[in-house]
């Protein structure tokens, strides 16, 4: 699973701080949550899209198969909007289904600011190590190593949890349960969680233990095996991803391909 | 030098002076006749590593004390073991000593004198808890970030620490998940070098490895080790008998039985030793007698008469299969002589993960009175082939359950649970129900139900079961009964109401073992069901298996132990690399008589 | 002793390392199980119109099932983001905007946990946080989804039904299996030690 999230190129994106790039892809964020044209949405959606492609330094086809999970991101976002959102200029209605002009349009754009957003996280994630994150945030931003090592050990933990998962599973059909009845249905999580919980809340106590024995101390002063410096990388992260957005603003304003106005407010 | 006290007649025993009501401090420590401490402590305790006097301590929610008013003290450059049955309390008073109780983990405790090493170093048990990075080099960091290295001397020392534990890797950048259990223990060790401790704690440090992995922690141990101070406390002591000065023998309720020089205390405490299930180098043949000459397990197919190898109680011979073949046929598992119906055979078997073959057969037949020893190297199959015998991962080829040919997962896994029990090696994740009791019922009353089931069975009750039908209140009356036998039969009679969580390793063990075989299925699959037990619960499990082999069922058991394999198996598979290498008879045959360990009391 | 009592209590007082990583997990375990039974119940989502919005409950079931087992200002907060940390991680599509929901979120739980002084561990008291919670995934989502766009009727269909969910989900489940950690001894090292245990040291 760790080795899926190893990228095969490393560009300037990868090498950028991530404690600029963190506050960067915020930043990101709030431009795009506060984008109400659809104009804007549908070119934020389409260059953000580009770059995913041309920055992640992955294979097409691992990005692809990322990206395929947009699909329902788009549609989770788009359709209950487009279904039953308020409108005036009714197009079509059924029972309590009712899509109108101004309830299509604002679907479509959160579809497109959905697409956007899963963009520029998976962007981030893309080109950002936990381990590069994390220390990251510890020596540029402050953050308090006890929280920084506990995300990062979860990380290590995780294959643990789906093994045993794996084998929970296997158990209880070798034992025949939670199987047949809609009953032992609403038992699963309980069947489940509590063995995978024990264990891994003991694990995780051992774990903690463990580190402390071997001096960690969040109060202490402490050396990083990993500098975290700021270079030239990092103006090129911030002219990039301030260009693409500046690029997609600048397109809807002068290429409009819906023409449509504020999407909050019946367009 | 120190004698050992279980002997003297001035009651040493701290937990006897101490009656209820009495003041804790108006005890004399020297109550304890030990001619050692009570001259040092004149001199001051500026030679000792670590030093504990009445020491109480009690775990939240549990009514009794852990110790009462312990003393002890390590002296500098001292290889003391910690030894005493499982639950005395060796392993918390290690984290005592090495400063980790109260300073990490709080238990209640108080001491008139609590001295424990400026710098210490504590390897624990479990290889897969006691990392927080995800690769080597950065875990080895984290120790040095932790005492403020600079960065540009981490490198070099992050290699000498690997070199000095036998861990060399040309680049120290790689996934510890990729590491063997060994490895990771090797590497734990490394880390705790890293601190330059004074005194070197070993918490079972080789509990949870093969037997390969035992032999390289403990030489990386020894190696490292040098003038430090070593406390370890520890189940197996072969690895360490012959190096440690000094062992302390705790008692179960967590007094001292016995403190002094190695030689002099296992001389002295050998049946107390075995009584707390301790492996000790001459355990196997206290438990079996001497093992079989060399010239019989040398020429595998050969057989060798069912008695003669027997030790002097183990003949039952009523209980020996009715099945059994001809004294005199060669007993070969892939050409099987006609007399015994295998119960499994596999021909040509593969068995798939994610479409891949991840263990295959040629050819292997189980018979009834088989136990069958799978070995080989971790990651080789050996999981996964009891896996797709249980119809829990795809399969190509042919599986033969006691002569129906199941076709296809679904039927494999059907096939599966008619015929074969199976025990998973860790044993919570087969706990299904919240009550010991409930455990083994469960069992019974879901063979009751399939039972009804299939009395009205068909295309059209698969696709559309009805509520499970429920047995009624006198079957119930007779599950809980036969429950409760059940568990009187395996030592759990007491604990009938409790959490399983709750039991001790070797009652969970025995739980899992129980509620898998107590529908009484034909084969029984165990994945290293003496895995991490001490001697006594290691050699209780197997004496299970035995008496359900000699009960004419078959026991396929992955081990890596092969005093297992030498002793007891009827055949031994091989598997490497994914594919069964080797099935061969060890020369005992399905039809040889009970052959139990000594550690049965009746 | 009890000056040596006071100091180790001082120093738990706050988030020890433990506690920070047991809360981690415990939202990795619940993150996991939730997958499989949402992939088991995904059926569910065909029943009728916003009907997965009957498990959206779980998401916030980290938060107050780690509140109920160790019982510390904070956890409620740190669960919620581990378990968007994880999510983003692992590659979702949904990216950053699970941090700032999740933080939201957190917060919202945490003002039931801090409004009852951190002292009530009740069932409701943790279906009132999962209340919060889902009151704070609303605030969010208006922002994010226009969702006073919606329909009137939908939007309180939806939000009761994610209230009723969380209510009993982040509440009487995570309750429930607090319990049984309890009973399964799992819990007990978590919890500060009471004075009662010191004092039987005496006996």
């Amino acid at each position: 699973m760790r080795e899926f999230f190893v990228p095969t190129r490393i560009n300037w994106l990868h090498r950028a701080n991530p404690a600029v790039k963190l506050p960067l892809f915020i930043l990101l964020f709030g431009v795009t949550v506060l984008t109400h044209r659809i104009d804007a949405s549908f070119y934020l959606a389409c260059v953000f899209l580009a770059l995913l492609f041309l920055a992640s330094g992955y294979p097409l086809w691992k990005t692809a198969l990322l990206a395929s999970g947009f699909a329902l991101a788009f549609a989770s976002a788009s359709l209950t909007m487009i279904l039953f959102g308020k409108g005036s200029e009714v197009w079509w209605s059924l029972g309590p289904i009712s899509i109108s002009k101004e309830s299509f349009y604002r679907g479509l754009h959160l579809g497109f600011r959905s697409i956007a957003f899963g963009c520029q996280g998976l962007l981030f994630v893309l080109t950002t190590s936990s381990t590069g994150l994390f220390y990251a945030l510890m020596q540029r931003l402050k953050l308090s190593p006890k929280y920084a090592y506990s995300f990062m050990a979860s990380l290590r933990l995780m294959p643990m949890a789906l093994d045993e998962l794996r084998i929970r599973r296997d158990a209880l059909s070798v034992r025949g349960a939670g199987r047949g009845s809609s009953a032992s249905l609403l038992r699963l999580p309980e069947l489940y969680a509590l063995p995978l919980l024990a264990q891994s809340i003991r694990r995780a106590q051992r774990t903690a233990v463990a580190m402390e024995v071997k001096r960690f101390d969040a109060g202490s002063r402490r050396t990083y095996y990993y500098s975290s410096p700021i270079t030239r990388n990092d103006g090129a992260a911030f002219l990039v991803l301030a260009g693409a957005a500046a690029a997609a603003l600048l397109l809807a304003h002068l290429l409009p391909l819906f023409a449509l106005g504020d999407m909050r407010m019946n367009p | 030098m120190r004698s050992t006290v279980e002997a003297n007649v001035p009651v040493p025993v701290l937990k006897d002076a101490a009656k209820p009501g009495q003041p804790a401090d108006k005890e004399p420590a020297q109550t304890q006749d030990r001619v050692g401490p009570s001259r040092e402590e004149e001199e001051g305790t500026a030679e000792y590593a670590a030093e504990v006097r009445n020491l109480r301590m009690k775990f939240p929610g549990t009514p009794d004390l852990l110790f009462r008013d312990l003393s002890l003290n390590i002296r500098r450059g001292e290889k003391v073991l910690l030894l005493g049955p499982s639950g005395c309390g060796k392993s918390t008073l290690l984290q005592v000593l090495g400063g980790v109780i109260p300073r990490v983990t709080e238990v209640p405790l108080k001491a008139e004198l609590l001295q424990v090493p400026d710098s210490a170093g504590l390897v624990f048990q479990d290889p897969d808890t006691q990392f927080c990075m995800p690769y080597v080099d950065e875990e080895l960091a984290f120790v040095l970030e932790n005492l403020a290295v600079p960065a540009e001397d981490m490198r070099p020392r992050i290699g000498q620490a690997l070199r000095q534990v036998g861990l060399e890797l040309p680049d120290p950048h790689v996934p510890i998940g990729s590491l063997s259990q060994g490895m990771k223990q090797r590497l734990a060790l490394a880390s705790v070098l890293l601190l330059e401790p004074d005194v070197l704690l070993l918490d079972e440090p080789s509990a949870l490895l093969d037997p390969e992995g035992r032999r390289t922690i403990w030489d990386a141990v020894r190696r490292a080790a040098g003038e430090r101070t070593v406390i370890i406390v520890e189940h197996r002591i072969e690895e360490v008998l012959d190096w440690v000065d000094r062992v302390v023998l705790f008692r179960g309720d967590g007094s001292i039985l016995a403190d002094g020089q190695a030689a002099e205390v296992f001389a002295r405490c050998r049946d107390r030793m075995r009584e707390y299930g301790i492996w000790h180098p001459e355990a196997w043949n206290e438990a079996y007698g001497e093992p079989a000459g060399e010239a019989a397990l040398a020429q595998p197919g050969a057989y060798r008469a069912g008695g003669v190898l027997e030790p002097e109680e183990a003949a039952a011979p009523g209980t020996g299969p009715a099945r059994g073949r001809s004294a005199a046929a060669p007993v070969h598992p892939a050409a099987e002589s006609a007399a015994a119906l295998p119960l499994l055979r596999l021909e040509n078997f593969r068995v798939l993960r994610g479409g891949k073959s991840v263990c295959a057969v040629q050819s292997a037949a189980v018979l009834p009175g088989d136990l069958i020893a799978l070995t080989g190297p971790n990651g080789a199959g050996k999981s996964s082939l009891l896996l797709g015998l249980m119809g829990l991962l795809a399969h190509e080829g042919s599986c033969e359950y006691a002569g129906s040919r199941p076709s296809g997962r679904r039927a494999m896994r059907e096939a599966a649970a008619k015929h074969a029990a199976f025990v998973f090696q860790n044993p919570e994740f087969q706990f299904v129900t919240n009550r010991v009791l409930d455990e083994v019922a469960f069992t019974l009353r879901s063979e009751a139900e399939s039972a009804l089931n299939a009395s009205h069975s068909g295309a059209f009750a698969r696709w559309f079961p009805r509520r499970r039908p429920r047995p009624d209140a006198g079957a119930e009356a007779l599950i809980a009964a036969q429950a409760s036998a059940c568990l009187d039969r395996f030592g759990l009679g007491g604990y009938a109401e409790r959490h399983p969580y709750l039991l001790s390793l070797g009652q969970k063990r025995r739980l899992s073992v129980a509620s898998a075989i107590v529908s009484d299925k034909p084969l029984v699959l165990l994945d290293e069901p003496t895995f991490g037990q001490d001697a006594r619960n290691a050699f209780a499990i197997l004496d299970l298996c035995e008496r359900l082999r000699a009960s004419g069922h078959a026991v396929l058991m992955i081990t890596h132990e092969m005093e297992i394999a030498e002793r007891l198996a009827t055949q031994i598979w091989k598997i490497e690399d994914g594919a069964l290498i080797s099935a061969e008879s060890t020369g005992r045959s399905p039809t040889a008589a009970l052959r139990l360990s000594k550690e049965e009391p009746s | 002793m009890s000056a040596n009592r006071t100091e180790a209590a001082s120093r738990r007082r706050g988030l020890t390392l433990t506690d920070v990583l047991v809360t981690v997990v415990v939202s990795l375990v619940l993150g996991v199980v939730y997958h499989l039974w949402a992939s088991v119940s995904s059926i569910a989502g065909l029943l009728f119109i916003q009907s997965d919005e009957l498990v959206y409950g779980m998401w916030f079931a980290a938060s107050t099932l780690a509140f109920l087992l160790i019982r510390k200002p904070g956890v409620a907060l740190i669960a919620e983001i581990a378990a968007a940390h994880l999510e983003i991680a692992f590659g979702s599509a949904y990216g950053i905007q699970l941090l700032l929901y999740s933080v939201v979120q957190g917060l919202a739980a945490e003002l039931v946990f801090a409004a009852f002084r951190y002292r009530n561990t009740s069932a409701v008291a943790a279906g009132l946080a999962g209340v919060a919670a889902a009151a704070g995934s609303l605030l969010a989502d208006i922002y994010y989804g226009y969702v006073t766009e919606y329909a009137t009727w939908l939007i309180l269909f939806k939000y009761s039904l994610r209230a009723v969910s969380s209510f009993v989900i982040a509440g009487y489940l995570m309750y429930g299996l607090a319990k049984l950690l309890e009973r399964a001894g799992v819990t007990q090292s978590l919890r500060p030690v009471e004075r009662k245990e010191y004092d039987a040291l005496d006996g």
